[in-house]
């Protein structure tokens, strides 16, 4: 193999795994996290609308 | 009135949240570019941006790849003491206060400080294997920073072990006051203990250059509006969950 090549690829390669390991370990950890809060938010929030429902429908033949 | 009816500059608490989410990935996206294409490389502690002649042929920059990792592992972990420091404020105002929604805000802001300093691990320990050769070294920084992750989960044990309420808050808002007083041991160790193996990267005469500046502040930036960002959407849930079951405990009276 060309020396030069080898020795670029040594330096520059020889980092990337842990660069590119650390990168996407940090991109899946946010945005997993902000996807998993904002599908819980929308799991509670349809929660809430069909509680409220049945709350006001049970309410509605004494008002 | 609840979490999700604040309004500011006409703007809705929901419409803020969404926007500081899409602008932290704008944010975070932009250092990542400037971080690949436009930083210069680092070879130890110095900046080389020259000439440089390997085989007899001259090469611009000897390139140190994994100092890319800084531009992202800082900004992380500077997050992960700036959100703590909620954890102990709100743990205050509840010792003071004795009101549940600091204790929520407390326990939401540790949760947050939780995901940001385990990325801080998870990407440091990558750094160290590189830089050093090994996945750990029990060095001042390290060590600070292992002992601030272990009083982080700590407070989630605590809060399990505890069935009573009041209790748990007060326990909680306690131990998040004293697990907190290690944030500032741990980020100011580089220069407390001058051997340290982490460099002290802002100090007089400078450490970074503009175009690293740039990056690093982007991406601070854009870890700053995702932690407000998550913090906010957390605390709505927080507060529909209890609405839920006040509605439930409405339905089954």
């Amino acid at each position: 193999m060309d020396p030069v090549l080898q020795e670029i690829y040594r330096t520059v390669l020889d980092g990337a795994p842990f660069v590119l390991g650390a990168y996407f370990l940090l991109w899946l950890g946010l945005f997993g996290y902000a996807f998993m809060i904002t599908k819980r938010l929308k799991g509670v929030e349809k929660e809430l609308a069909v509680i409220e429902e049945s709350v006001s429908r049970r309410g509605a033949p004494n008002s | 009135m609840s979490v999700g009816e604040k309004r500011f500059l006409g703007l809705g608490l929901y419409t803020w949240i969404y926007i500081t989410l899409g602008l932290a990935a704008v944010l975070t996206t932009a250092a990542l570019t400037m971080t690949f294409f436009f930083t210069p490389v680092v070879l130890a502690d110095t900046v080389v941006d020259e000439l440089r002649v390997i085989g007899g042929v001259p090469i611009q920059n000897q390139l140190l790849f994994s100092q890319k990792i800084f531009y992202f592992h800082v900004p992380v972990a500077m997050s992960s003491f700036l959100v703590f420091i909620f954890t102990a404020l709100n743990g205050v105002r509840f010792l003071i206060k004795k009101e549940k929604i600091y204790d929520t805000k407390a326990r939401i802001a540790t949760e947050v400080t939780l995901l940001f300093v385990l990325l801080t691990m998870a990407t440091g320990i990558l750094w160290t294997r590189y830089e050093w050769g090994t996945w750990w070294v029990w060095e001042p920084r390290l060590t600070t920073y292992f002992i601030l992750t272990l009083m982080v989960i700590g407070y989630f044990v605590l809060r399990n072990s505890i069935d009573d309420e009041e209790r748990r808050a007060t326990y909680a808002a306690a131990f998040g006051i004293i697990a907190f007083i290690n944030a500032p041991i741990s980020f100011a160790i580089t220069r407390l203990v001058p051997s340290s193996a982490h460099p002290v990267v802002f100090r007089a005469g400078g450490g970074l250059i503009s175009s690293q500046l740039i990056a690093f502040f982007l991406g601070m930036a854009g870890m700053l509006l995702f932690a407000w960002s998550v913090y906010q959407i957390r605390l709505r849930e927080q507060d529909i969950t209890d609405r839920v079951e006040v509605a439930k405990a409405a339905l089954e009276e």
